[in-house]
């Protein structure tokens, strides 16, 4: 999906954890996710710090979106 | 370190006034069983059956089948961590029943549980339609959540295989087995000239009732470790699997790894095989990092030529499986892997989910995508009902007349990637 949006001329964040894959299937800008089970978030934490984490992640994946990349890049920083 | 492993060949089981085995025929006194098996509150009943191999039977939702043995001399007990205290095992002398199974069915633990078909076309998909089975069907109580479900119907499981293995406490073996591995330096002086080789045995940890236990500890919590092979014929390595059931290794897989007897068929003749290296398939990527660069650091630790690495289960697990490839390729350690597919309907698209260049040597266990047509048994224990939701099924899997048509993945043990099966293929 991600190939096929971003062939169409739009750019695309791919947010997964399992970034290898990533770098295989050929995402261009990914963003490191939790877990697998819950790659947007984390049941330990409390509901405070969730949505906090939540809206780190998404705020990490439309500056992403906004910065040029040659290549594939993971923003891991 | 090293175990004896006695053979019992059962060739029929049936239920009968005392618990023993006489002539090669398993008796079980159901009533004593069920005793041994109870007293879970969490469990509301358990009924006991039998399936034999030829039987018009399906057995399904499947959770674990556990192969009956029982230690007569040497440290520690079958099961250590669950069934019996911690003491290492894996030395002295164990007595198996070979042709004997436990399977635990029933009420569906999770979403993705397996298929045993006792004849018909099934049956040459899984090992388990060609052992005599005891099966418990166990109901849990009303809304139980479903981890203590899953970890309720394991304890009944191992219990159930630990007390129909007392039988054999006293009964001469049919074969004796020897499996010895001796302490790394003393191993490397007696075969100077060997190459070393060792086998990297990845756990499917991935959580949510996809575990598996290593002395009773949840091994998502381990970093890769060594582990004596025999120690695994005792029981180490506990399965708390119950999904996608064809790559899954049920507990009797572990007891008996073809991977681990074969690297043992050539010991001592073409290679050294040194040990086991266990590993865990977690789900963030730094546990996958952190277990894939520790199987890499403990390989070139111990000098290791090569190794075999087989996967549990498919899907993020592929990675874990490459980067334990790539890793330990990059030390100038031959590797090998074993593997299942999910190549797609037709078998034409990409087998696993992740790949690398120095994943060049790989045997797979087949394609867990194959569509396959099960017909009607006469006797099912369990419940069909789950066959439209386990994994590889799906909606209108289950026909009206009782036949089934879906995934190969819905068959107990179908694409062991262990090899605990007959299912590969071969490119010329």
């Amino acid at each position: 999906m991600v190939k096929e949006i971003e062939r169409a001329g739009i750019p695309v964040v791919h947010i997964c954890t399992v970034v290898p894959i990533s770098l295989t299937v050929g995402a261009n800008r990914i963003v490191p996710a939790v877990a697998i089970p819950h790659p947007l978030g984390n049941p330990a934490l409390s509901k405070e710090d969730e949505k906090a984490l939540r809206k780190q992640l998404v705020l990490k994946a439309l500056k992403a979106l906004e910065t040029e990349v040659h290549g594939q890049t993971v923003f891991d920083k | 370190m090293r175990l004896e492993l006695g053979n019992i060949f059962i060739k029929d089981m049936q239920f009968g006034e005392a618990t023993k085995v006489e002539n090669g025929v398993l008796y079980i006194n159901k009533k004593e069983l069920l005793e041994a098996v109870g007293g879970d509150n969490r469990i509301a009943s358990i009924e006991v059956d039998i399936a034999k191999p030829g039987e018009e039977t399906r057995i399904m939702p499947v959770k674990d089948v556990i192969e009956p043995r029982v230690k007569v001399e040497g440290p520690g007990g079958i099961f250590p961590g669950f069934i019996s205290k911690v003491d290492v095992v894996g030395s002295g002398k164990t007595h198996v029943l070979k042709g004997a199974a436990v399977v635990t069915a029933g009420k569906i633990v999770g979403f993705q549980e397996g298929i045993i078909d006792m004849s018909g076309p099934g049956a040459e998909y899984t090992p388990f339609s060609k052992t005599n089975n005891l099966v418990l069907v166990c109901t849990p109580v009303d809304n139980l959540p479903q981890h203590e479900h899953e970890q309720a119907v394991r304890l009944i499981g191992l219990k159930a295989a630990a007390y129909i293995g007392e039988a054999g406490r006293n009964v001469k073996p049919d074969e004796v087995k020897v499996y010895e591995t001796l302490p790394l330096f003393e191993g490397a002086k007696k075969y100077p000239d060997l190459p070393k080789v060792a086998y990297v045995y990845m756990l499917q940890t991935q959580g949510l009732l996809h575990d598996t236990y290593v002395y009773g500890v949840d091994a998502k919590r381990i970093v890769p470790t060594l582990i004596y092979p025999t120690e695994v014929m005792d029981g180490a390595i506990v399965s708390g699997n119950c999904v996608s059931a064809c790559d899954k290794n049920p507990t009797y897989n572990h007891l008996n790894n073809p991977i681990i007897e074969d690297l043992y068929e050539r010991h001592g003749k073409d290679y050294n095989f040194v040990g086991v290296i266990i590993t865990n398939e977690n789900v963030t990527l730094a546990d996958k990092e952190r277990s894939s660069n520790w199987t890499a650091k403990l390989a070139e630790y111990l000098g290791l030529d090569a190794v075999i690495i087989s996967e549990e289960g498919f899907g993020n697990p592929d990675t874990d499986l490459m980067m334990n490839c790539k890793k330990i390729t990059a030390k100038g350690i031959k590797t090998v892997l074993v593997t299942d597919e999910y190549a797609g309907r037709d078998g034409a698209s990409q087998s696993l989910a992740d790949a690398d260049k120095a994943a060049d040597a790989v045997v797979t266990a087949g394609n867990a995508n194959e569509i396959i047509e099960l017909p009607p048994m006469k006797k099912v224990i369990g419940d069909l009902k789950p066959a439209d939701v386990i994994a590889g099924g799906f909606a209108g899997s289950l026909k009206p007349d009782g036949s089934i048509v879906a995934e190969l993945q819905v068959i107990t043990g179908a694409t062991s990637e262990i090899g605990f099966n007959k299912l590969s293929a071969t490119q010329f």
